[in-house]
């Protein structure tokens, strides 16, 4: 129990976390324009991963043309996504959307898989693979990228949603629809843009995760769920919520692995949802919602 | 036809189909198939149960079908239990598991239950695999036994079949028994709208509870079937949250609420995967792109393009023509042997004009917001009281918290001196308070008879094996329900429209119901919320006359009202709230001349504008 | 200016308008008054483009605005002011205002500082709370602040839905004035509300909506003295009396 195994260990959390961070957000955006669940946010991570790994090994384009390549290929995936499947059903109830986004997912699942074929893949890594040593602690360098990476992000999102017209225009509609459209806002825009910025963070996430494990057509379906968590434990709808309940599950697991069992470590972000469903819905920052009689 | 020779052929021709198809189908490997789709299709059924019925979303249909998995294989393969006595054991672990699982999550709906659900499953699958030391973890368990029958052990997939057949008609027959049934109704009432479920007299935790637990029920008995005769090993891969998807898009792609539907979607996804074969790596595509265009354009799944089908209207009609609802509709319309019940018991005199209802000091702050602040009112036996005042003045507020819909923050509510402030919805209407709603909250999909028949849900006793069995008191107090159902549909004005489906009528009509629904619960006092709201003239002046219909048997009444006409038309007594207290009461006569009430309504003069 | 000529719309299943013909003449404040459930809200969301009118039509400026969309007559020069304020609770109040700017199109910076300006000075409270998010200000600044933001729209007709819904007293006499204020430096204002004495005192004329249907069409001095209009609020309509009287004896004999 020495302080450089758990500072390693947090670094891996923190690394981890951040990674959930960014997929939970891609999940709160589009739920808070949309109402929808996506299922297939999981997917949004797995499918750039492939086309990334596709860019470096076979097309072996340099490495920052792969990410602008594949962050803006995510973009236009987006924008058809929202459009086969968020459109035709955008008047249902809630089962008919959840059922067709977890279709979605499985399509995408299946189809990297016969596309790329069955063999997991390595993403080929931007940094050395010999840990860091700084101060005494062994880190992995990779997850010192995801952790800066996150954080330049976060500041650009920072950036985009407060200080930009058009980010106050997708927070107003966000907030309130009716009301942007009474101010002229164009609001079937704002939902295309949410989509596309929200599989564009997929896509960070794809490319940040990709050089630590394997890409497999697995890899989003566990990250997508545990996202999910994220956002519920943070406080559902909730931006900060979604990057403050992504770390702390992140955290969690790992040092959860390490100190109870690791083999029920993905179990971790599970239980945490449970307990915060039972004691706390609303999550840390989440606001109760009760039905008007 | 008649009614007999239906009941003689259909099980006839089960019975004959059941003995013939192992003969005709004689391949193991396609009868083995067969025993799966049947375990799944009793899991997809269950599914039904608790999505389809009550609409709870779960996700973890298949962990109960594990749990029933392996509860009977350890039993049998480590304690040498018999097969028979592990198939009691699935059913009834998984059902215990049902519980665990609908009891922390009472307060969830939509995404927040299916993510329950869905870590529930997930945190068992690793179970599975890591309690090494119960379930031999990811290795599974082999050498799985078959049951026996007397001397002969059913290990072949043809023998196999019967024991599944059977198992299939009886938990399909009981599901379809329990769609039409008191409990069968309460889930729908939950599903259709919880709220108005909870102030219509269901106890909905209870309810939701059972869903659930019996749900997993049917799931671990498919567990066990798939455990003991298709593969006679089991390990923890099968049991994961894909699985679970695939028996959710069984029972959805059968029809959302149809057993036999769930049964159609079991055999199709079980078999399509053979019969597709040539498209190997490509079929998972093509399902989950089914998956899509079936949810954009059939969502009502295969059950509901054969409704749409005018051959299915038809074939419909014949069959519930001679249904025992049919018939005492029939009976009591044309006049003949009319079931004529009086439609609400007329209240002795007695006893008029003393204290029905007392509230004192009742408040409700939400946050910092005072919406109640201290309201006294009484209200009398065989009076029509109205409670009116301005736009949120705390008038719907005060009387969420009559029906129990609010948990007051100050004071007291007692009905005939007993306490009720603070307790459940279904308690309080057990009590004697019934009510409807400003924006009607109806059971939108189910037919109008069935809104009634709920509304009795206080005063009816069948509980859930009598409401799968179906045994002569019960269907003995269903004809009783039945014909008060139909009598209070006459009453209100509805005669004729029984079977339609309650979202189908006009606004005004929709409105009848919901009272026919109030009343039929034999209420002494009818909370009615802008019952005028949406009317026309003609409309209103039938509202007037049910409400002194209604008075004239005993009922009291209070409304919540913003039709000054009817207010003043109809009223014995006015209460005027405004800001949350209490600024006027008394007759018609004095309202109209109380210059506060004036400048409640007309607003005031404030400073020099 | 605007022209509302025997609409009827639903809300879900129920008809709430069963032909409503009003007019708004350019530089009036016109008041639209009615108890709830009259039909002022569905009015208000059919001529915003929110409700669509299944027949009548709708004219602004000499156009044509039955079928259009919200967004489009919005940048035609028509601003709405919620009934509840419905400010953007997580944006600021100087997003806010800036957001109101949105339909305004070719037009520069300096235009919109000098209108922001203007507004600030109207609300000098805005100004000082400017950085501060909408969920922190009270219920009256949250009005002004709806109302400011109608107004950086530079609308040449805004709407206002009873803006004097849960304000105290004090607030609501704030709020008449500056009501006013923005009539007489030019803005046309059709105001929504259910307190009717007040909107009279500061309107040109008035509309008293009842079910669905304009009942009474007048001035606003002419409504204020009237004992119809007092009627038609409490239901004290004579031949109701009658009625009432009628059942009573009806009940005690029955």
């Amino acid at each position: 129990m020495d302080w450089t195994t758990n500072l390693q260990m947090l670094t891996a959390g923190l690394a981890m976390g951040s990674i959930y961070a960014l997929v939970a957000l891609g999940f709160v955006l589009i739920f808070n324009a949309v109402n929808v669940v996506n299922f297939a946010q999981g997917e949004f991570v797995m499918v750039p991963a492939f086309v990334a790994v596709w860019l470096m090994s076979y097309l072996e384009l340099p490495y920052y043309l792969t990410c602008a390549a594949t962050v803006i290929f995510m973009g236009i995936f987006g924008i058809i996504f929202q459009r086969i499947a968020y459109y035709p059903l955008r008047h249902r109830t809630f089962l008919p959307v959840v059922i067709s986004t977890i279709g979605v997912g499985i399509f995408l699942k299946n189809g990297a898989q016969n596309i790329f074929g069955a063999e997991p893949l390595s993403m080929p890594r931007p940094t050395a693979s010999e840990a860091l040593n700084l101060f005494g602690v062994y880190v992995d360098p990779q997850y010192i990228v995801i952790i800066l990476c996150t954080l330049a992000l976060l500041a650009f999102q920072y950036f985009l949603f407060e200080k930009t017209k058009l980010g106050k225009m997708l927070q107003a509609t966000a907030q309130d629809k009716e009301m942007a459209r009474l101010l002229g806002i164009r609001v079937t825009i704002m939902i295309a843009i949410t989509f596309a910025y929200s599989s564009m963070l997929g896509a960070a996430a794809g490319i940040l995760v990709g050089p630590i494990f394997f890409v497999t057509k697995e890899m989003g379906g566990m990250l997508g769920l545990k996202a999910f968590c994220s956002t519920i434990v943070g406080g559902f709808g909730s931006v900060p919520g979604a990057i403050v309940g992504g770390v702390f599950l992140g955290v969690v697991e790992v040092f959860g692995a390490y100190y109870v069992s690791s083999a029920y470590r993905d179990a971790f972000a599970f239980i945490i949802l449970i307990l915060v469903l039972l004691v706390r819905p609303q999550g840390f920052f989440g606001e109760k919602i009760a039905e008007k009689a | 036809m008649n009614i007999n020779a239906k009941k003689i052929l259909i099980p006839a021709c089960l019975v004959v189909a059941v003995v013939l198809f192992p003969r005709v189908v004689a391949s193991s490997y396609w009868l083995n198939l067969i025993n799966l789709a049947i375990s799944f299709s009793i899991a997809a059924i269950g599914l039904n149960i608790v999505l389809g019925y009550a609409g709870q979303l779960s996700l973890a249909q298949a962990a109960f079908w594990g749990i029933g998995a392996y509860t009977s294989a350890l039993l049998t393969t480590q304690l040498g239990v018999p097969v028979w006595g592990g198939m009691f054991a699935a059913f009834f672990m998984s059902a215990l598991f049902g519980v665990l699982l609908g009891i922390p999550t009472l307060k969830l709906s939509g995404h927040y239950l299916a993510m329950a659900t869905i870590g529930f499953g997930i945190i068992l699958q690793l179970v599975l695999v890591n309690a090494i030391w119960l379930t031999n973890g990811s290795d599974g368990i082999t050498k799985i036994p078959s049951p026996w029958i007397g001397s002969l052990e059913l290990d072949d997939p043809g023998d196999f079949f019967y024991v599944a057949a059977v198992a299939l008609i009886l938990f399909t027959w009981g599901a379809i028994n329990l769609k039409n049934s008191r409990v069968g109704r309460a889930f729908m009432a939950i599903r259709e709208n919880e709220m108005a479920a909870e102030t219509t007299g269901v106890d909905t935790t209870f309810y939701k509870i059972m869903a659930f637990a019996l749900s997993a029920g049917y799931a671990g008995f498919g567990g066990w079937m798939f455990a003991h005769s298709c593969s006679h090993y089991i390990s923890p891969d099968t049991f994961s949250f894909d699985q679970s998807v695939m028996i959710l898009v069984m029972a959805v792609l059968g029809g959302n609420g149809s057993a036999i539907g769930s049964i159609v979607g079991s055999v199709l996804l079980t078999l399509l995967p053979e019969v597709l074969r040539f498209l190997k790596n490509y079929y998972m595509m093509v399902y989950a792109a089914g998956i899509v265009l079936i949810m954009i354009y059939m969502p009502s799944g295969i059950a509901g393009l054969v409704r749409h089908m005018r051959v299915s209207t038809r074939l419909r009609t014949w069959w519930n023509s001679d249904s025992t609802a049919a018939r005492q509709v029939a009976a009591s319309s044309s006049g003949g042997e009319v079931v004529s019940v009086e439609a609400i018991a007329v209240t002795e005199g007695s006893g008029a004009g003393e204290v029905l209802l007392t509230v004192k000091g009742l408040a409700k702050q939400f946050g910092g917001l005072k919406a109640v602040d201290g309201v006294d009112m009484v209200v009398r036996r065989g009076e029509i009281q109205a409670l009116i005042g301005p736009n949120g003045s705390g008038k719907t507020t005060t009387l969420n918290m009559l029906s129990g819909l609010y948990i007051p923050t100050g004071g007291e509510i007692s009905l005939e001196g007993a306490a009720i402030a603070g307790r459940k919805p279904h308690v309080i209407t057990s009590l004697g308070i019934a009510r409807t709603f400003q924006n009607i909250r109806l059971f939108g999909e189910l037919t109008v008879l069935d809104n009634v028949l709920i509304g009795q849900q206080c005063h009816s006793k069948s509980g859930l094996i009598s409401s799968i069995f179906h045994p002569p008191w019960q269907r003995a107090e269903e004809s009783a329900m039945r014909a008060k159902a139909i009598g209070m549909l006459a009453f209100v004005g509805l005669k004729g429209k029984e079977f339609a489906q309650s979202n189908s009528l006009p606004y005004g009509q929709q409105r009848l119901l919901e009272m026919a629904r109030a009343l039929v619960s034999d209420p002494k006092l009818l909370l009615l919320d802008e019952p005028a709201a949406g009317l026309n003239a003609a409309e209103t002046e039938t509202l007037v006359d049910l409400l002194f219909q209604i008075s004239k048997r005993g009922i009291t009444i209070l409304l919540v009202e913003h039709d000054m006409n009817l207010v003043m038309n109809v009223s014995d007594h006015i209460t005027v709230l405004n800001f949350g207290r209490k600024i006027a009461e008394g007759t018609a006569e004095e309202i109209e001349k109380n210059q506060e009430v004036i400048d409640a309504y007309l607003g005031t003069e404030v400073g020099n504008a | 200016m605007l022209k509302v000529d025997g609409i009827e719309s639903w809300y879900g299943a129920i008809q709430a308008l069963k032909g409503v013909t009003l007019d708004v003449k350019e530089g009036e404040i016109v008041a639209l008054l009615g108890a709830n459930g009259a039909g002022k809200s569905t009015t208000i969301k059919t001529i915003t483009g929110l409700v669509k009118a299944k027949k009548g039509r709708i004219e602004f400026l000499g156009q044509d605005i039955t079928d259009m969309e919200t967004e489009d007559i919005a940048e035609l020069g028509i601003a709405y002011v919620p009934e509840g304020r419905r400010i953007f609770a997580g944006l600021s109040v100087m997003d806010n205002l800036m957001l109101g700017a949105t339909p305004r199109k070719r037009v520069s910076q300096a235009d919109i500082q000098k209108d922001l300006d203007r507004v600030l000075t109207i609300f000098p409270v805005l100004a000082e709370f400017r950085a501060r998010l909408g969920w922190q200000l009270s219920g009256g600044q949250q009005q002004m602040l709806a109302i400011g933001r109608g107004l950086m729209s530079a609308a040449k007709l805004l709407i206002m839905d009873e803006p004097s819904l849960g304000l105290a007293p004090i607030l609501i006499q704030e709020v008449f004035k500056v009501i006013k204020e923005i009539n007489k430096a030019g803005t046309t204002i059709l105001l929504v509300e259910q307190n009717a004495r007040m909107a009279l005192l500061i309107a040109n004329r008035g509309y008293v909506l009842e079910t669905g249907r304009v009942m009474l069409s007048d001035t606003a001095a002419n409504l204020l003295a009237s004992e119809e209009m007092k009627e038609h609020y409490l239901g004290t309509h004579a031949n109701v009396k009658e009625a009432r009287q009628r059942r009573r004896d009806e009940r005690a004999g029955g």
